[in-house]
């Protein structure tokens, strides 16, 4: 099993680092649970690991292959997939457009499809006539379709409703399952938590816990204190 | 009078070929490319100089000349590519401006400013419609456009790296992460419409004005052509170059207005953003 691990990183924008200090390993098959306070450095620290922004601190590496000077082409080749913030179709293409962008053979569009059947009759519709939740799922499928090794998923619930979101968060495990390591980063803390194996609290630009995901479902007041940035690591 | 307006359609075909070039650009590279004319007016040239100084064979020289026209164009995508990659269209756009009047000065600065000796390609009547003659020129440049439209058109809906093309064109980060290579797929797009301009101008070269600022200010009709598409639409870019020549052949008879002809290209845009716009309010459409 392949390792992505971060060690030491900082994130700056700007003036200085909006997020510093952060090390942890994502395994594969393994799903880790990235909560925090608005603009705590969530996207900041996801950015830094895809490329995006360039991390301004530390190292990030694949199997011992420091990854942090790559473009985000050749980290994406590595099997970084960062799915963004929103919802990132490209509205003019067609579901199956969108797909075949990571899907090498029409058997692998196939098998994105078949976790999400409400594709399959928006197959030529451009997605900028899909609704929001379609569009999260075509987000989600070609994703799948890239085979990522690692899958870092940025706010997917932003804009859609609870029952759509609640549609699409079984489907992270899946393919968690199918041993690809996932970073989540989201706004509806329970939700993640219950997902999740490994959480990270970031508050203030700092990790505030690292530790099994369990431990925080099961005390709502560490959860607490580290929004709050209290050291509970 | 029909003679004159056919006449024009030589040089509509020009304006058509580059103004689907410049449509190309914006559309999958977001810039406005001003020096999409001064490259292929500098390719041809080298193509002149290389053919009366070295003595090479036209065809040849043309190939170098267009060639170099590539290369050049690929040089500025490549800077874009590489220091504006992030930049918004305005910034992109201007930084063409760069190149246009470094290519403008260096053929000064090379060849002088006097209109250079282009021998013709393609010369002679096509074929006759009801006593108007169609020349080979004409029949060439119009061709050229509609066959680069229709195959940039089949290119980008059809194919895998039209699609690539397409969601770079859209999301640029998304698609990178997607691993799709931005950089050398847009410079590839800056390479291939820098050879299609350069091919039209040294093929109607010979037929008009031809000394650097001219050729290199063609740019002007051009962008009037493709903002008939708002950039956006090949068939309209194709149909206002091809529009806008018959329009300056046939003001070209008229001795009332002939005077009208080189602010034609002009009036062409400002009636078009006049028209565009018509139902903006001024908050919203600035």
């Amino acid at each position: 099993m392949s390792a992505l691990i971060i060690d030491d990183v900082a994130v700056s924008r700007g003036a200085g680092p909006v997020i510093q200090g952060v090390s942890f390993t994502l395994e594969q098959g393994r799903v880790t649970a990235l909560v925090g306070p608005n603009g705590a450095g969530k996207t900041s620290l996801l950015d830094g690991i895809s490329g995006v922004a360039q991390i301004s601190a530390g190292t990030i590496r694949i199997d011992g292959t420091p990854i942090e000077k790559l473009s985000r082409v050749a980290r994406a080749k590595q099997g970084i997939v960062h799915i963004e913030q929103g919802r990132a179709v490209f509205p003019s293409l067609t579901v199956r457009e969108n797909l075949s962008l990571t899907a090498r053979t029409p058997a692998e569009i196939d098998a994105a499809l078949a976790r999400f059947p409400e594709l399959e009759k928006r197959i030529d519709a451009p997605t900028a006539l899909l609704s929001g939740g379609e569009q999260q799922m075509v987000v989600l499928a070609r994703a799948f379709a890239a085979r990522p090794r690692f899958l870092l998923i940025d706010e997917m619930s932003l804009g859609l409703a609870p029952v759509v979101f609640m549609r699409l968060l079984p489907i992270v495990s899946e393919i968690a399952e199918q041993g690809v390591g996932v970073l989540l980063v989201e706004q509806f803390t329970h939700l993640a938590l219950g997902l999740a194996e490994e959480a990270l609290v970031v508050a203030s630009g700092q990790v505030s816990f690292q530790g099994p995901a369990a431990t925080l479902r099961e005390d709502a007041s560490l959860l607490h204190r580290a929004y709050l940035g209290g050291a509970a690591a | 009078m029909l003679q004159g307006a056919l006449a024009g359609l030589a040089a509509g075909g020009l304006y058509a070929v580059l103004a689907v070039c410049l449509t190309l650009m914006s559309r999958l590279v977001r810039v406005v490319n001003f020096s999409q004319a001064a490259t292929g007016m500098f390719g041809g040239f080298v193509a002149v100089w290389l053919v009366t100084e070295t003595g090479v064979p036209i065809w040849l020289g043309s190939v170098l000349g267009v060639l170099l026209a590539g290369v050049l164009s690929g040089v500025i995508g490549w800077i874009a590519a590489t220091w504006l990659s992030e930049a918004d269209t305005t910034t992109r756009s201007a930084m063409t401006v760069g190149p246009l009047l470094l290519l403008i000065s260096l053929s000064f600065i090379l060849f002088g400013n006097k209109p250079q000796p282009f021998a013709s390609i393609i010369s002679g009547p096509a074929f006759t419609v009801g006593g108007v003659v169609i020349s080979q020129v004409t029949l060439v440049t119009v061709s050229l456009a509609i066959v680069v439209a229709v195959a940039v058109r089949i290119l980008l809906t059809r194919t895998a790296i039209g699609t690539r093309l397409r969601a770079l064109s859209e999301r640029p980060t998304t698609a990178e992460l997607l691993g799709i290579p931005s950089k050398p797929l847009s410079i590839a797009v800056w390479v291939v419409t820098g050879v299609i301009s350069a091919i039209a101008i040294v093929v109607v070269a010979p037929t008009q004005s031809n000394d650097a600022i001219s050729l290199a200010m063609l740019i002007v009709p051009a962008a009037a052509a493709a903002l008939l598409g708002g950039f956006k639409r090949l068939d309209l870019a194709v149909v206002g170059g091809l529009v806008l020549g018959v329009l300056s052949g046939l003001v070209a008879q008229i001795d009332e207005v002939s005077l009208i002809r080189n602010f034609l290209p002009f009036l062409f845009i400002v009636v078009l953003l006049l028209w565009t716009q018509r139902k903006e309010v001024w908050d919203a459409a600035r």
